[in-house]
Formats: C-alpha cells, structure tokens, sequence
C-alpha cells in the first residue's frame, strides 16, 4: 500500500512526511500523542548509531530504533 | 493532610514546567508519596489563599490521556474518580503547536479547567504573542499566562482558581472537536452508551471517540460490565472506518485533535519571526556522534561523581593523593570530609550518652544499646544524607538544563543490550561510590521494567565501604603491588558483569519481557537551571529517603546490637558466645565449599553475617573476634590460601549490600515480595560465582 520506508534508514537534514505507523498498540498511541501523526512532516537531525534525532512540530525528540523501524515515512 | 477547602490536580506534558509551578503554587511545604500500587511519585502541597485553604495535586507528566503508559491511566483516573476542584492544564507558551493537544484532551473528559500558559516571559523575546483572551473564548475556560520566573500572573491564576473552584461543574460545557469522517460513529456510539448506563462517570462521547480509538482500560470496564455487545459493535465500525478511510481510527482522531490545535493557533497566536526556537546546537552535536558522545556523556558523569564522594567521604581523591605520597593530606581529607565529621560526632556523642549513664548508675546495657546500638545505627543513616543531598542536587542540576536526556541518549546503545535504557547510567554510576543513592538513582528509568531491573543489578556494584575492605584485605595479604591490584581488577570486572547480567536476567525472566525496552525522550532545549526547583528536587527527595530508610536502620541496628552483646548466659558475654557467634558457627558448614574448616569457618562466617549490616564491619568483627590482634596477624591466622581468599572476597563483594542498600530496595520497589527475591537472588548468585572462581583458582594456582 505504501511505497514508504522505515524512519531509521532516512539519512541526516531530510525532510520526510509520515506515512503510517505499525506495530504494537501502545507505541503507536504514545508516537500519536508526541505529534506522530500520519501527514506530519519530520526533520531528520542526527542518525547514526544509537537512537535518531528528529524533530516534529518544532519540539526535538529521540527514537530508539526498534521504534524508528515501526515508523514508515515518505520523502516530502 | 487537615481539610482541604479545595482540591486543585495540576497536570502537563513533561518540560512544560510543571515542578517549577507546583513549587511556585505550594511552597517548600509538600508532601512526596507514590500513586498506589505504582513506582510513579505523588506531590501534594497547600496554600492558604483568601482564606481558603487550596491543596494541589500533582499528576505525571504526560502526552496524552490514551492508556499507552501508566503515567496516562493514573492521571485519567484520578481526574474521572476525584473530580477535583479545579483541573489546571499546563501548555508551553513557547511550543504551543505541541502543548495544546493535553487541554485539549482533558476538556474533552472534564471541563472545570483552567489553561495555563507557562513560560511567558520567553514567548515575548522569540517573537511569540498570544491573544490569552480570545483562546479563553475559543475553549470556554480561563486562560491565564505565567511566568515561574517572573512570577507574572501567579496572583491572577490563583484568583481565578477559587472562582472556578466555587462555580458549579454544570456550568461548564464539554469541549467538542469536529472528529470529521468519525462524527457520525460517534453520535451513534455515544447514543448507544447512554442506552446501557454503563461508565456513567466518563462523559459518554468521550468513551465512543476513546474506543474508536481502542482503550484497552475502557475495554476492560465494559467486559466486566458483561456488554460484550457494546465492544462487538465497536469492532464493526473499527473495520469499517478503516476500509473506507485506509487509515485506523486512533490517527484520523488524533490528527483531527492536532487539525483543531492549528486552527486555535492560526487564529490567537502571532508570530514575528525574530528567532526561531533554539536550534540543534553545537553541543548537540558532540553527544550524538558515535564514540565521542559516549565518552563526553561518561566524562560528565564521572566529574559529578568526583564532586559529590570527594566532598563527602573525602575518596577517590584520598586514594590518589596516598598513592601519590601525599599521605598527610589525603588523611586530612578523610577527616574533614563532611562524613567524617559527622562519624566523630556520633562517636562522641555515642561515647558521652555512655558517659552520662554510668555515672548517674544507669544500666549498663541501656548505656550500650543506646550508645554503640541506637546512637551508632542513627549515625550510619545520617552520615549518608550529605552524600545523597549531593548527589540528588547534582543530578537535579543534570536534569533541569535538560544534558540528562542527551547523556541518556548517547549511552542507550550500550545498555539497551542489557535491558536497559541509556538512563540506567546513574545508578551504575553512582553505585561505584555508594549503593544507597544508586539505587534511588534508578527513578531517572522511565520504563518501569527496566527500573525493576536496575534496582536488582545497581547493588552488585561495588561501593567505597566494599573497596576499602578489599583493598585492606589484599594489601595484607599479596606481597607484590601488582597482585594486590590485578586482585582488585578481577573482582570489579566480575561484580559489573555480574550487575549487567543480572539486569538482563531480570527483565527476561522475572519480568518476562523479551523486547528490547523502547527509547522515546523528548529533548528540551539546553537552558539554566532553575535554583529553586533544583533545591526543592534535592531536600524532598532526601527527606524521603531519611524518614524510610531511618526506620528500617533504626530497628534492624537494635537487632544486631543484641546478637552482638547478648549470648545464652546474658548481657555483656565476650564476642565468642554471643548469639551471633553461635549463628556463625551454624554457617560455618557452608563455607567447605571453599574447603576452609575449624575456627576460620564460622570467624569469616560471623565477619559476612556482620558485614551484613555495613560493609566496613566485615573488618571491624575480624578485628573484634581475633581479640585486639591486629588485622594483618588475624588475616595470617585465618591460614587461607589465594584460592579461598579470592573467593571469599567475591563472595563478599556480592552477596547482599548493606542493610541501608535493603532498606531503599524495599523503599523503591514496594514489594516485600521482590525485596526478599533479591537478597536470595543475591546471595544464591553470591554463592555460584564465587565457586566458580574458587575452582577455577584451584585449578590454575
């Protein structure tokens, strides 16, 4: 359905949209909550090896990355 | 608490400067507990205003009232259950595109609100103006801006809380948001709510939007109401709107609440772009690289470290100033050291209540149980509280600049792999210098379960109390200074893998949990500190930790008080025919494991069962037992080989820390039942490794 791919792969300074979020329930809420929603346009600020720095509605947020593999994003 | 006239909860996302608030609000006066049956802290504080008196609540910070954390279930509840008087929502002046969405939330679940604009005296400086009146109109409560630094419109919302505390909760309406393609689902949910009564205390169309949304804690409440019919209707319309949207309920209810955010601040919020929000900064930068963030991160931590156990205890720097030969100054810091101070005057106060008794004719064991028993046990708690003030300043100071979450972050990656989150730092830290504030250094785990897990690995690490006693013991007995430190080295780097593990282990087995915990942390802006709040952080969490762990110490020092001076033909026998004695002998048994027999069998088991209660006393009953020898000829009595001394001493450094370290376990797990689990677990493990490394000696020596 989606031709996305996962937020961890996104290099660092793109701009991403997010597309869907899969995965357990109860992460989904929370990602929601933080301003995680579908249609949302992400800054990718850091990605390296530990968890990625974004930035979403103007508030920086870090996202291990078991969590960053359940987010599908889409070039903006 | 005395009568409250009324109750104010105050809740909020975390860093939009709810503390600071609360602090403002109720004073240096608060009481800290736990919400029941949780690991999450309860703040209640008062003000008396116009005469009436108000207490404040304070609930967990957080995103959203979904049940995707416990934080969110007990602030909901509290709200549905209580009804307090006056529900004040905090939103950041400064990021309302992201703080509006809890008002938004709670007005949709409980209307006698008031919002309050936090951080105003930053807004203005990045160009932010907000039309507070018009945003009033707009959410039908008051609104009112302030500013914890300024103390700008603290009088104003304080008035404006006792009008709302006095106006009756019928006169205000729900907040209704436009839910778009959801709406009709949820009149018709809603409707069918109504019909079966259940859940009356929720609003009912907030119930319908929650379980489009899916709410496992609503779920619940209706199964057990036996409306299964309720939830089956739920689950057709879920399907539906997904195959008619392609999305789930959850977003298009949650970007519906973020679309209504938008359009409030398209219309009250003017922004002149003078400066955007702080940028990433350079700082920023250095924590996430790969390997010097990590180094960065610890090179913080270990100065904090340096800071507080200098100051206190005098070490590490003791250590280093001895080895350097500066003896004279490093004993000098031992004795001006604020703990050490504070060790002579409980000696002498201890020697002078002894003093004073015997000359007045008093009894002799009143004399003693009050002097070495009580006064002694006391002193032990209190000697602690400087170290622990310290620390929990330091890490408050941490926390409130917001470089906690960026050390948090960069070291994530080492620790995850043990079930960990990158905040587990602290107490494996701080454990190096002391368990006791280690493990109340594991609050900074948001993850209840890695927390649990922390709180069982942190006091398998090593302490000061352990090292001196390692290193007393094998100064004496290796001859070469290599030995004595390659000694040393093997039993830290087997206790921290032993901690780790165990961390691990938990999680898995005990927890029962296989995921990796998951790591989601927002990172506010590097900004100074406010001193108030980190001072209130320190004292309260000290005082906490005085009056909990004080009781414990207290009754378990009078109980080893009289192991120690009382023995089958009454008070005051020699050592040897102490209860405690006798106890030792009846471990002895245990220690053939290590194939050490006679009179060295129940000494060493008498010393661990001693050491028990502070680690230095392993010392001090070797001493005692020997009969004033000095320690080094006791060691040598002892007749113990490399083999036996190794293991002994990982037996020591494992097996349970002192009863101070127990008493903070119980105090932060809240479990008798994990509480016992650990010291077992402890003294099991205690007993494995250290055979393993016994015959692993015997075979190489």
């Amino acid at each position: 359905m989606t031709q996305g791919v996962t937020l961890d792969s996104v290099p660092p300074g793109s701009r991403v949209v997010v597309r869907q979020i899969v995965g357990g329930a109860g992460v989904h809420a929370r990602l929601l909550q933080m301003g995680i929603v579908p249609g949302e346009f992400i800054e990718v600020i850091s990605n390296n090896t530990g968890p990625i720095i974004i930035r979403v509605r103007g508030i920086v947020i870090s996202i291990g990355r078991g969590i960053a593999r359940k987010i599908i994003v889409e070039k903006a | 608490m005395d009568k409250c006239d009324y109750v104010v909860a105050l809740v909020g996302q975390p860093n939009v400067g709810k503390s600071t608030l609360f602090n403002i609000l109720t004073g240096e006066r608060a009481r800290v507990g736990n919400w029941p049956g949780t690991t999450i802290e309860r703040k209640e504080g008062r003000k008396v205003y116009r005469g009436k008196n108000i207490c404040f609540v304070d609930l967990p910070g957080i995103y959203g009232l979904s049940t995707s954390s416990l934080e969110e279930i007990v602030a909901r509840e509290y709200i549905v259950k209580n009804k307090p008087d006056v529900v004040l929502v905090l939103a950041d002046s400064t990021a309302l595109e992201r703080t509006l969405f809890l008002p938004i939330q709670i007005l949709e679940l409980f209307p006698k609100v008031i919002v309050v604009l936090t951080k105003i005296d930053q807004a203005h400086p990045l160009g932010v103006h907000i039309n507070v009146e018009k945003l009033s109109q707009k959410l039908g409560v008051p609104v009112v801006a302030v500013s914890s630094m300024t103390r700008e419109g603290i009088k104003t919302l304080l008035d404006k809380i006792i009008e709302v505390a006095e106006t009756p909760l019928s006169q205000f309406p729900l907040l209704e948001i436009d839910y778009d393609g959801l709406n009709s689902y949820i009149k018709e949910l809603a409707e069918k709510i109504r019909e079966t009564g259940i859940l009356r205390e929720y609003p009912a169309r907030w119930v319908a939007v929650r379980l489009l949304e899916g709410d496992e804690e609503l779920e619940e409440k209706i199964t057990r109401a036996g409306k299964e019919d309720l939830l089956h209707q739920v689950r057709i319309m879920r399907v539906e709107i997904e195959k008619l949207t392609g999305r789930e309920p959850i977003d298009l209810a949650v970007a519906a609440r973020f679309a209504f955010v938008d359009s409030l601040i398209s219309e009250v919020v003017v922004r002149k772009h003078t400066r955007g929000r702080e940028a990433f900064s350079k700082i920023d930068r250095v924590f996430m690289k790969p390997v010097i963030g990590p180094v960065f991160s610890t090179g913080i931590l270990l100065g904090v470290f340096f800071i507080a156990f200098t100051i206190n205890t005098g070490f590490p720097l003791n250590i280093l100033l001895g080895k350097i030969g500066l003896t004279k100054i490093a004993t000098f810091l031992e004795e001006y050291s604020i703990s050490g101070v504070l060790n002579t005057l409980f000696n002498d106060l201890g020697e002078a209540v002894k003093d004073l008794i015997s000359r007045s004719n008093g009894p002799a064991w009143l004399a003693s149980l009050l002097g070495d028993g009580i006064i002694a046990g006391v002193g032990a708690v209190l000697s602690f509280l400087p170290l622990i003030m310290m620390i929990f300043f330091l890490l408050a100071l941490i926390e409130d600049t917001g470089i906690a979450p960026r050390i948090a972050v960069s070291l994530n990656e080492f620790f995850v792999r043990f079930g960990l989150t990158g905040r587990a730092v602290y107490p494996f830290l701080i454990s190096l210098g002391c368990n006791v504030p280690g493990v109340l250094a594991t609050r900074a785990e948001i993850d209840e379960k890695s927390r649990i897990s922390a709180i069982f690995a942190a006091p398998f690490v090593p302490c000061q109390a352990r090292f001196v006693v390692l290193a007393a013991i094998t100064s004496i007995f290796f001859r070469g200074v290599f030995a004595q430190v390659f000694s040393l080295v093997i039993i830290y780097v087997v206790a921290l893998i032993v901690a780790l593990a165990t961390a691990l282990i938990v999680r898995r087995i005990l927890l029962k949990e296989k995921e990796k915990p998951e790591f989601l942390l927002e990172i506010p802006p590097i900004h100074k500190p406010s001193l108030r709040v980190v001072w209130w952080l320190t004292w309260s969490n000290s005082k906490h930790f005085l009056i909990k762990a004080g009781t414990v110490i207290f009754i378990l020092s009078v109980v080893t008080w009289a192991l120690l001076y009382i023995g089958p033909s009454g008070y005051d026998v020699e050592p040897t025919e102490s209860y405690g004695a006798i106890i030792g002998k009846f471990f002895a048994p245990l220690l053939k494991i290590y194939d050490i027999t006679g009179d060295a069998a129940w000494i060493l088991a008498f010393a661990l069962l001693h050491g028990f209660v502070a680690k230095e006393a392993f010392l001090e009953s070797l001493a005692l037992l020997s009969g004033g020898e000095e320690l080094s000829t006791m060691i040598r009595m002892l007749g113990l080989t490399t083999p036996q001394l190794m293991s002994i001493l990982v037996f020591f450094t494992l097996y349970v820390p002192c009863l101070a370290t127990i008493a903070v376990m119980y105090q932060e797990l809240k479990s008798l039942k994990y509480t016992v689990l650990a010291i077992l677990y402890m003294v099991f493990t205690a007993i494995i490794i250290s055979t393993i490394v016994y015959l692993v000696l015997s075979l190489l020596i």
